[in-house]
């Protein structure tokens, strides 16, 4: 029996170590992109959002095909809508089924960088990453390491109806006061429908509101020594802050409570003259798919079809928006998610994304962009860009909605814009400081 | 659920036993500790997948609100960190709990009186209709009732569209009103009374149904003896048929009350996911805190602190169905 016992112990103690030595995929190796893997019979999964099937589906086309023919491994694309994707991914990255790939935007990487939910990547494996546009590469940086990619990049400018501008004898705005001379001379036009807006402006658009104060000199927040301290109640910010609630109470008849989302949709109507929107929303209120909830289905064209033109928004610098992927730290297929990474933002797939409007991620690849037609406007926004405040926890600012909260209340006129600016101020300082 | 036998009506027949045609058999008493361990061990099934469904949830939410648990320590797989009552201090010490627990509470009241009344009104017309009629009304009942409350409340929230809305249309049809783009949801006390319209549409259907089964065990007797006392309709009402009907009122208005305190669906839809302060409910607001601050124990301790609320309302329950239990 003894002896038994012993043997027993004794292959159990080898296997143990046997175990402990093999060697384990260690999570915080580097995927490399470049490693020849056999892919075949694996598939990896992709969260992209829903923009890339609406807007811009051959370019994930031929990513996922030329992918697949230089390793042979399939590509499962899942597409996220935008008001629910984070909750999404937070519950997915906590299990074990986890998605290789994920696009998130620019504005909500450093949350997930900073707690570890990606894998470092080897910036030289990735084309054109020496020119990658810094509003887009900045989130992906931490303790120098690059965790993710830059994927594509977004200017916001002025959009306007070309019939409504010469039947009141105007050209396209050259300073901010024409645009405002412009939403007058609209609305004394039009504005018997009640349902006309000089200038679309919805109560709860950040993005245009906070251009507006950094074009007035102003800023959301600033690093004190070790603290942010939020910084709407500053005179250039409350300039722009004042500006814009102008337009969103005199010039817009849109919904006080809403915010930028279906804005196309209502300027498509044709009960608006100006639009302040990415450059991609140039052909998407001219054109919507017939069957909304088929986004592949066919195109019909719009009541504004033809009539709308875009054009720098004057004096505002625009957001540079966009959106980044990134291979996720609990992949199990991480060379191959790297690889398609690198394949999805490589130089052909990027001039996919250019032809549809879209501004690339290099700055190399600017010049490229503002040579297609329609496209000029947004290639000169991006070259004046701001950003947000580069805090680990800005995510949970907008995840908060204190901007959108802030503007709905001046919008609607429940506060003044010295008030609003102070609370959020207020909250802005208790989020981005908080433990 | 079954109709509920009011004091007067004539006594309860007692359950039909199983006899087994022939053959010895015994009549099973009515005690409950008779009968061995025959009734634990047939409700164990039930039990263990309550407990499992319901039961293990609960214990590790209550463990969670007594830890501090993030993204950080989900991704990473690391365990959540204990800090005691630090979840609760900051619960109670902050202002806004107070504003969403005297919200939730204002809302609660509105919308059950509503619901209540206006489900008893629709019950004491379907006893007086037609039959063709009262079956009309069950039957759209039923289709109200069996609509998903997702499917609902985007009903309603694009009839209150303010830019595509037909209410807003309609009502600009009116000579003299300026009602285009009119959003419903800039003034709190407009959002809310949509937010309550949707709720008590929903709630009806439950009430009405119930209190018409109640309504059919008020003996006749004496509704004529009231008529021939030269009772008003009123008097009647408040003499005779509610007093019978009090018990079930009770377990309806109860059952309304805690379904209605746990509000979340219309909240959350109606403002695409991003609800202002000034819509927050206890419900989405413990949701807000663990879902989007991603603080996951401050989420659950708000959740706990909403259970403990609602258990005075249950005790209530529980005594009220006791009371029932024992008239017969």
């Amino acid at each position: 029996m003894k002896r038994r016992i012993a043997v027993a112990a004794t292959l159990a103690a080898t296997l143990i170590g046997a175990a402990a030595c093999g060697s384990n995929s260690d999570s915080s190796d580097t995927p490399d992109a470049a490693a020849s893997v056999n892919g075949a019979g694996k598939t990896i999964k992709v969260w992209l959002m829903v923009d890339a099937q609406s807007g811009w589906p051959e370019v994930v086309k031929q990513a996922n095909e030329r992918f697949t023919q230089a390793t042979g491994a399939q590509v499962q694309v899942d597409y996220q809508q935008w008001t629910d994707h984070l909750a999404k991914l937070d519950t997915t990255l906590a299990g074990s089924d986890v998605p290789d790939v994920v696009e998130l935007g620019n504005t909500e990487m450093p949350k997930y960088v900073f707690n570890g939910a990606f894998a470092p990547l080897d910036k030289s494996q990735f084309e054109n990453s020496a020119q990658w546009l810094t509003g887009l590469s900045a989130p992906c940086e931490l303790d120098g390491k690059t965790y993710c990619v830059p994927y594509y990049a977004g200017a916001r400018v002025l959009l306007y109806r070309t019939d409504l501008f010469s039947k009141a004898g105007l050209t396209a705005p050259k300073t901010y006061d024409d645009v405002i001379s412009a939403a007058k001379a609209l609305k004394q036009k039009n504005g018997s429908d009640k349902q006309f807006s000089a200038f679309y402006m919805p109560g709860k658009y950040w993005y245009a509101a906070m251009a507006w104060v950094h074009g007035n000199g102003g800023e959301i927040a600033k690093k004190d020594g070790d603290k942010w301290v939020g910084a709407l109640s500053e005179p250039g910010a409350q300039t722009g802050l004042t500006k814009w609630a102008e337009l969103a109470k005199t010039y817009s008849s849109g919904d006080p409570t809403k915010d930028e989302n279906d804005q196309d949709a209502v300027y498509a109507q044709g009960k608006s003259g100006m639009l302040y929107g990415n450059g991609w929303e140039l052909g998407a209120v001219q054109e919507q798919p017939k069957d909304p909830n088929d986004p592949a289905s066919a195109k019909v064209k719009t009541k504004v079809n033809g009539k709308v033109a875009t054009a720098p928004m004057p004096g505002i610098p625009s957001f540079l928006g966009g959106s980044d992927v990134a291979v996720t730290a609990k992949s199990t297929n991480a060379d191959l998610a790297a690889k398609w990474a690198q394949i999805f933002t490589d130089a052909k797939s990027q001039e996919g994304l250019i032809a549809k409007g879209v501004l690339p991620n290099a700055t190399s690849l600017l010049d490229k962009a503002a040579a297609i037609k329609g496209n000029e406007a947004t290639a000169q926004a991006a070259k004046e860009t701001w950003f947000v405040p580069m805090a680990p926890k800005w995510s949970d600012v907008e995840s908060a909605n204190v901007l959108q909260n802030m503007l709905a209340s001046i919008a609607t006129g429940k506060a003044t814009v010295p008030d609003a600016a102070k609370a959020a101020d207020a909250k802005i300082n208790e989020i981005l400081n908080a433990s | 659920m079954s109709v509920v036998d009011s004091p007067s009506a004539p006594p309860a027949q007692q359950p039909p036993a199983r006899v087994p045609a022939g053959g010895r058999a015994r009549r099973k008493r009515r005690s409950a500790t008779s009968g061995g361990f025959a009734p634990l061990v047939l409700t164990l099934p039930a039990l263990l997948l309550l407990a499992g469904l319901l039961g293990y949830p609960l214990v590790r939410m209550v463990v969670l609100s007594f830890q501090s648990l993030g993204l950080r320590q989900l991704f990473g797989d690391l365990p959540a960190t204990d800090v005691g009552l630090d979840n609760y201090t900051k619960i109670f010490t902050d202002e806004t709990f107070y504003l969403v627990v005297a919200r939730t509470v204002g809302f609660t009241v509105v919308s059950v009186l509503a619901t209540v009344l206006l489900g008893l009104g629709v019950a004491l017309l379907m006893r007086r209709v037609a039959a063709g009629v009262r079956i009309a009304m069950i039957v759209a009942m039923m289709f109200v009732w069996a609509m998903p409350q997702l499917v609902a409340t985007q009903t309603f929230r694009w009839l209150v569209d303010s830019d595509f809305g037909v209410l807003n249309y309609l009502i600009d049809l009116l000579p003299g009103v300026d009602f285009a783009n009119h959003s419903w949801f800039a003034d709190p006390i407009q959002g809310w009374t949509v937010i309550t319209t949707i709720v008590v549409w929903a709630g009806i259907p439950f009430i009405a149904i119930t209190l018409n089964a109640g309504l059919t065990q008020v003996p006749k007797e004496l509704l004529e003896a009231a008529v021939v006392d030269g009772a008003s309709a009123w008097q009647t009402l408040r003499s005779v048929t509610l007093p019978i009907l009090k018990p079930l009122m009770i377990i309806v208005t109860t059952l309304s009350v805690i379904w209605n305190f746990g509000l979340f669906t219309q909240v959350w839809v109606v403002r695409n996911g991003r609800p202002e302060d000034e819509y927050q409910v206890l419900a989405t607001w413990a949701y807000s805190t663990a879902f989007k601050n991603n603080n996951y124990g401050l989420g659950s301790a708000i959740a706990v602190v909403t259970v403990l609320l609602l258990l005075g309302v249950m005790a209530f329950y529980m005594r009220q169905m006791f009371k029932i239990g024992d008239v017969d």
